[in-house]
């Protein structure tokens, strides 16, 4: 009998102890690890790997963001598929490319499928914010890395959310860089990791060169991207993000 | 001899009892061969029909290209392994097949498709998908940058004939693979997640848009006997480039049909287990009967010095007479039965639309063969000859004068 009083008592403290966590520090770091990350607008050219065991293939990619939402992006290199691009306005996602001078919307049903047959999803990079709004966030763990305060982040779905996650745990510096991000699928089950790596200096921030996206269940499958131009709170308009922006070939040059 | 005689007449003493029993063995059988000749029979037409519409009887594809398809497994000089197998007698037909999961989008809409790269002519030979064309035409060998689709994601893409859709996928270089199709066919198989998501281009095409340079992804095979397959595959794989691919039987492309078979054969086996037992108990009691109303006439003739073996061999012969005569009437309406529905086939009803889902055709043919015939019959042949044994078996702790008296 006393145990079990004892046993009710210690689940009693930590309900209480992890509802405490929940307060808003958990969600101003993820806040302010994300707007830190994208800053009020960037511009970017990245290579991007994929790497497979038997197979590997590198683009160069050209990319503008602004806000929380926003995104345009060009493949610059290789050659062949040079010019295709991605929109990204709000959630919503269109692929163009210019052989056939098309731009589609994507589906709703699609956006869990590879962005340009990387391991990154579509939906990694339409609602990579929506971790801001459809997820309740915990700091579940401080450390000492390197003379820095690491938190780890437990970021768990709320109800009803329309996300394909439902746990992500990331890990964020005391000075706001995102070091790791994890994805927990709808049973907590790891899926993939997207770890960043070689912080340098861009533009006067301190940033991860090299993202690295890994699918947790197969060996020697990942796709890296390693930044080669990074500028932040650069002057973008907003027109930049619209379906004729991203069929202009003015972007490539 | 005599014993046979004797117990020939003694059945025809009570003519009544005797037809009923003969009749309810007969009945019995004539269910049986036609029970399971329907069933094989809606067998063979299920994978007929799944094979027909997608898998072929046997495949050959890049290693590990079932287990997980990957645009860069493919199969390289197809036509070296495509002469390699059509040295093979048993062989019907060969297809060669590519394929790629891409954005298909319309005037308004987009959605996933799978979209297959098929040799027309070829193709025309293994699958019936160029006859479940509903509107407009199946791709011809002249076709360029036409395509044929199902009707429910046309339906989705409000897409029809002569209407351009886009294509954006990846090519096997994991380049950006993107096309504009002019749709020049619907087909409608009727199994709606094939219907859904399915669109045919001419190989030739989809090699130019998937960057497949001269590969593909499948050959398939179709034998004229679907018994031939197990021993096809196993020819094909002693191939000289065989070796190094993966030869797959229709039973491993499509593990849920033979499942689902297998588990409609046990139901079955238990309704026949049922039918039988129903059966031994009408035998059994006709048995129990007869000696309980027969118990004088044995005393008598025991009393007049039969042995009681004798007796117990005349019994099992007039069941065996029985039996013998209803296995017979049974197995004759049973194939008659069977053979008429063989030829106009039976129409499947409402449930028709249901059974469509899996890739039952409209109208079920039942197939009369050696095994279901001979199975029911030899059944209920051992089942009655053991329960007549249970009763028979009494007959010698009979007491003549007890027998007499009673």
């Amino acid at each position: 009998m006393r145990r079990i009083a004892v046993a009710s008592f210690v689940v009693f403290l930590m309900l209480s102890s992890k509802s405490q966590a929940a307060d808003g520090e958990a969600l101003v770091l993820v806040q302010k690890a994300f707007d830190y990350w994208r800053g009020l607008s960037s511009y970017s050219e990245f290579s991007m790997t994929i790497h497979r065991p038997d197979f590997e293939r590198t683009m160069i990619l050209r990319g503008w963001t602004k806000g929380r939402s926003d995104g345009l992006f060009y493949v610059l290199q290789p050659p062949k598929d040079m010019g295709n691009g991605s929109l990204k306005k709000g959630r919503q996602m269109w692929s163009y490319n210019p052989k056939i001078n098309r731009a589609i919307k994507l589906p709703p049903s699609m956006m869990s499928q590879s962005w340009m047959g990387s391991d990154f999803s579509n939906d990694d990079l339409a609602k990579s914010d929506s971790i801001l709004d459809d997820y309740d966030h915990a700091v579940v763990e401080r450390e000492m890395v390197d003379g820095h305060q690491v938190f780890t982040v437990e970021s768990i779905a709320k109800e009803d959310a329309p996300v394909v996650w439902g746990k992500q745990i990331l890990r964020v510096r005391d000075d706001f860089i995102l070091l790791s991000e994890q994805f927990f699928d709808e049973d907590m089950e790891l899926v993939k990791e997207m770890t960043a790596e070689d912080l340098v200096e861009f533009s006067g921030r301190i940033f991860p060169k090299i993202w690295t996206m890994r699918r947790v269940d197969e060996r020697d499958r990942f796709t890296r991207l390693e930044y080669h131009i990074l500028e932040f709170d650069i002057d973008i308009e907003d027109r930049l993000f619209t379906l004729a922006s991203l069929k202009s070939k003015k972007r490539l040059q | 001899m005599n014993d046979l005689l004797l117990a020939w007449r003694n059945i025809w003493r009570n003519p009544r009892r005797s037809i009923l029993t003969t009749l309810a063995i007969a009945f019995a059988t004539a269910l049986l061969v036609f029970m399971l000749s329907f069933q094989f029979g809606a067998y063979d037409d299920m994978i007929d029909s799944s094979v027909r519409l997608s898998t072929g009887h046997v495949q050959i594809v890049a290693p590990g290209y079932h287990q997980r398809p990957e645009m860069r497994k493919v199969i390289d000089n197809p036509e070296e392994l495509l002469q390699e197998a059509t040295m093979l007698s048993t062989v019907d037909a060969v297809s060669l097949r590519s394929e790629a999961f891409v954005l298909a989008s319309g005037e308004k809409r987009s959605r996933g498709v799978m979209v297959t790269g098929v040799a027309p002519h070829h193709e025309s030979k293994i699958s019936s998908v160029p006859q479940q064309i509903k509107k407009g035409r199946y791709l011809t060998e002249g076709d360029g940058a036409a395509g044929v689709i199902g009707a429910l994601a046309a339906q989705h893409l409000q897409l029809d004939i002569g209407d351009e859709c886009v294509l954006l996928g990846s090519g096997r270089d994991g380049s950006i693979a993107a096309a504009v199709i002019e749709i020049v066919g619907i087909f409608k198989s009727g199994v709606d997640e094939f219907d859904r998501s399915i669109m045919q281009l001419p190989l030739a095409e989809f090699d130019t848009i998937f960057s497949m340079e001269g590969a593909v992804h499948r050959l398939i095979f179709t034998f004229a006997h679907l018994s031939d397959s197990q021993a096809g595959a196993a020819q094909l794989r002693q191939g000289e480039r065989a070796r190094k691919l993966q030869v797959l039987t229709w039973e491993e492309l499509t593990p849920g049909l033979k499942q689902s078979i297998e588990l409609d054969l046990i139901s079955g086996i238990i309704m026949y287990f049922i039918l039988v037992i129903v059966v031994a108990f009408s035998i059994l009691n006709t048995f129990f009967m007869a000696i309980f109303e027969r118990k004088k006439e044995f005393g008598v003739l025991m009393s007049i010095g039969m042995k009681p073996r004798r007796l117990v061999v005349l019994m099992l012969l007039e069941s065996f007479s029985m039996t013998t005569v209803g296995l017979v009437l049974g197995i004759l309406c049973g194939i008659i039965i069977t053979l008429v529905a063989a030829r106009y086939g039976i129409s499947m009803g409402d449930s028709a639309e249901f059974m469509a889902q899996y890739g039952m055709p409209e109208r079920l043919y039942p197939k009369l063969t050696l095994l279901s015939v001979m199975v029911g019959p030899l059944l209920i042949f051992v089942v009655t000859l053991l329960t007549a044994l249970i009763p028979v078996l009494r007959i010698p702790s009979l007491r003549p004068v007890e027998a007499l008296r009673s």
